[in-house]
């Protein structure tokens, strides 16, 4: 499994970080080029694959890919 | 790290497959719902093999529509406000054999657009047409719309709102569209797989979506900029059929339903004229 | 062009209009019932689906030109028709047709207004609505006018033509004299009509350019329709060449300069006027549509009388033709424009077109009937005094 925060789409709505049922996801200090404040991982190997965040995101600015082990890639 | 930089920038897979990359990110607010319902659109699409050269997208004016417009990667057509069912009538009336998916607003399809989607549904004109509800006129900056709650305070409406809402699935049952059903942008499983009904079956799919407007509809009427607080809203507001049969008509004044209200498939406007067409060559 | 009615007929102009359409190789109609055009669209009902082509008569003026737009973006040749307050509702949709470069006609049967005025009687109202009416400006327009039976058939197909041609709605400026008036129509063997088909691109799409507004003047250009691969983006915002809004000043004025230009420096190509008596003339006559047979009539009645009396006749009324009108304007001493309304309208393009060489005089009535004769050889009696 592989999350992936396409920085650059976010628009800091904090949907991925509230709808999260393993709360993965929390806000960080990072701003991206249009200023919104982007989240990220707090907690990998809390993610069960649900696929929410993916699917929650609004800007499809997280991809998460099902598969062997559990990365992140920014 | 000098040869990462020179990659193509990431996207997601579907936006790849289906959307124009270097039209993203769209135009929507922070928060906004209208993303996640074309998330959904394009995961039905993609389960039912759909592609951007058998299926055309057209939209009207308004928050809604601005965003899909030169989004797909398909033809996209974007007509004057209100006008979406006309255009998909000739369009559909033509070209038959395409697929269209429609994406308007509140404003769009419920005020200036109200005559064309009274008789698109009428005609059972057979495209699917997804309306965002987010209960404003979004783009013009928070004026009041025909799905604004009364008492609420808008920019055309700042001593309270005077008018009653109106109810668009009852409007596009009444006229005789084969699919209606309403659900919440969050709710995603439903939503896609009334998006894939919607395509599947013949005539017209009308799908209506509440969504949280928290720069507009959550500013103006709710007082907030937080569209967390706006979905709440929604989401206090809204009911399930099933759970609605379980309750009064005192409890259930001012809830909104959410589900599948209409399901009959018949044939619509193109099917008659195509069974028309056929009648007079055999003559 | 399979279903054209290859014949002679004894028919009304409405009904030439809509024959005229079917040879043009039109194959979707959409309209909403109005006097004095119904008839073009019950006889299009009629003929439409015995063709394989489509006829709707939609919920409203607007639906009708929006579907006629959306037909255009399919494939289609497409047509609508209407009369006075039916024409100032499409107005907002012909917009979207002007500013996509999209090709279709709309039928004007103008009739005596302002507002419904009299349903079933002929004016000459609507002159500047349809060049200057659809809001925005930015750009210019194409209109015929015919004044018999059969030149609204031939016009018709003419209208159809420049819009290939020109990538553009094209206007049938007729009129209710025109429209109900029952003549002898022709219509010749489908071979010896010309026709002109919409042009496809011939370079993949990667290559396809859907808006060529970096040249303000090409003509012939291909228009793909949906579901050829081509992506079409089609929108009521400005766009970019390849369709995609923008907000940028040098965007909008390419795509107004390209708007008005396309036609406006092609204007040699789309001249045409029928002349007659003008070698020696000292006064003109103009008139267009159902005021031009009665002008001719009383200019020949001028001549009978020895009056040296010329007419010049607008058939393609827009672009206006400045050049013939100042070429008649420099040789004469004035020019009377009969007009089938009050306020002046081809006057006005008359007087500025003749840049003062002559005077220009008005004889303007509110219509119900057209001028007789008589009185246009009178007003030039007393003119000439």
């Amino acid at each position: 499994m592989e999350i992936t925060i396409i920085k650059e789409y976010c628009k800091g709505c904090g949907y991925c970080i509230e709808y999260c049922p393993k709360k993965v996801y929390g806000k960080s200090k990072i701003m991206n080029k249009k200023g919104y404040l982007v989240p990220e991982v707090i907690d990998l190997e809390k993610c069960s694959e649900c696929g929410l965040c993916d699917l929650y995101c609004p800007e499809f600015a997280i991809i998460l890919e099902k598969g062997e082990g559990k990365h992140e890639r920014n | 790290m000098t040869a990462m930089a020179k990659e193509t920038p990431l996207v997601h897979p579907l936006v790849n497959q289906y959307l124009r990359p270097e039209r993203m990110p769209h135009l929507a607010c922070p928060g906004c719902g209208i993303g996640q319902v074309v998330h959904c659109t394009l995961n039905a699409v993609a389960e039912l093999g759909l592609t951007p050269l058998n299926t055309v997208w057209v939209q009207g004016v308004g928050c809604s529509s601005r965003l899909s417009y030169a989004l797909w990667k398909g033809d996209s057509i974007d007509a004057h406000h209100g006008r979406i069912f006309a255009v998909a009538t000739g369009l559909k009336m033509c070209r038959p054999e395409l697929n269209y998916i429609l994406f308007t607003g509140d404003g769009d399809c419920a005020s200036i657009g109200g005559n064309h989607f009274i008789h698109a549904c009428r005609r059972n004109l057979d495209v699917v047409a997804i309306m965002f509800n987010n209960g404003i006129y979004g783009m013009t900056g928070g004026q009041v719309a025909p799905t604004t709650p009364l008492g609420a305070s808008t920019t055309t409406t700042p001593h309270g709102n005077f008018e009653a809402p109106f109810d668009l699935c009852k409007v596009a049952e009444a006229a005789g569209a084969s699919y209606v059903a309403r659900w919440r942008a969050i709710d995603f499983k439903p939503l896609t797989h009334s998006i894939k009904k919607g395509i599947r079956i013949k005539g017209l799919a009308f799908i209506e979506v509440l969504l949280p407007c928290a720069t507009n509809f959550g500013r103006y009427v709710l007082k907030t900029g937080d569209p967390g607080k706006v979905q709440k809203w929604i989401n206090d507001r809204v009911v399930t059929l099933k759970k609605a049969e379980s309750m009064s008509p005192e409890e259930l004044k001012d809830k909104v339903l959410i589900g599948e209200f209409v399901e009959r498939e018949r044939p619509g406007v193109v099917e008659s004229y195509q069974s028309l067409l056929k009648r007079l060559k055999e003559v | 062009m399979k279903g054209t009615k290859t014949g002679t007929f004894f028919v009304q102009g409405d009904e030439a209009i809509a024959e005229g359409a079917i040879a043009a190789g039109c194959r979707y109609f959409a309209g909403y019932p109005i006097t004095p055009a119904q008839e073009i669209a019950e006889i299009l009902a009629q003929r439409m689906p015995e063709i394989g082509g489509v006829c709707m008569q939609m919920e409203d003026e607007l639906a009708s030109i929006h579907s006629v737009g959306g037909a255009s973006c399919a494939g289609f040749k497409a047509m609508t028709a209407s009369s006075g307050p039916g024409i100032s509702l499409k107005l907002e949709g012909l917009g979207w047709g002007i500013k996509n470069e999209l090709p279709y006609v709309v039928v004007d049967i103008q009739r005596a207004g302002p507002s419904n005025g009299v349903a079933t009687s002929v004016a000459q109202g609507d002159f500047y609505t349809v060049r200057y009416g659809s809001a925005g400006g930015n750009h210019a327009l194409i209109a015929l006018s015919p004044k018999s039976v059969q030149e609204a058939f031939d016009l018709t197909i003419e209208c159809f033509n420049l819009a290939e041609i020109f990538r553009c709605p094209v206007f049938l400026l007729c009129d209710e004299t025109v429209g109900h008036t029952r003549e002898k129509l022709v219509i010749p063997d489908p071979s010896k009509i010309k026709i002109v088909e919409r042009k496809k691109p011939a370079v993949p799409p990667e290559q396809f350019v859907l808006y060529p507004l970096d040249d303000d003047s090409v003509i012939n250009y291909p228009f793909p329709s949906v579901g050829e691969g081509y992506s079409i983006c089609v929108s009521p915002y400005t766009h970019t060449s390849k369709g995609y809004p923008s907000t940028e000043k040098v965007d909008q004025d390419k795509m107004a300069r390209r708007l008005t230009n396309k036609i406006m420096k092609n204007v040699d190509k789309l001249t045409r006027v029928e002349k007659k008596y003008l070698e020696d003339a000292e006064v003109a006559v103009i008139a267009y549509g159902a005021s031009a047979r009665p002008a001719l009539a009383a200019v020949e009645k001028a001549r009978g009388n020895g009056m040296k009396v010329g007419f010049l006749r607008p058939i393609i009324v827009w672009p206006f033709p400045d050049e013939e009108i100042y070429s008649v304007a420099e040789r004469v001493n004035f020019i009377l424009v009969p007009e089938l309304n009050t306020d002046g309208q081809m006057v006005r393009e008359v007087a500025r077109a003749a840049k003062g060489k002559a005077e220009v005089y008005h004889l303007g009535s509110g219509g119900v009937e057209t001028h007789l004769p008589d009185e246009i050889w009178g007003e030039i009696r007393r003119l000439k005094k």
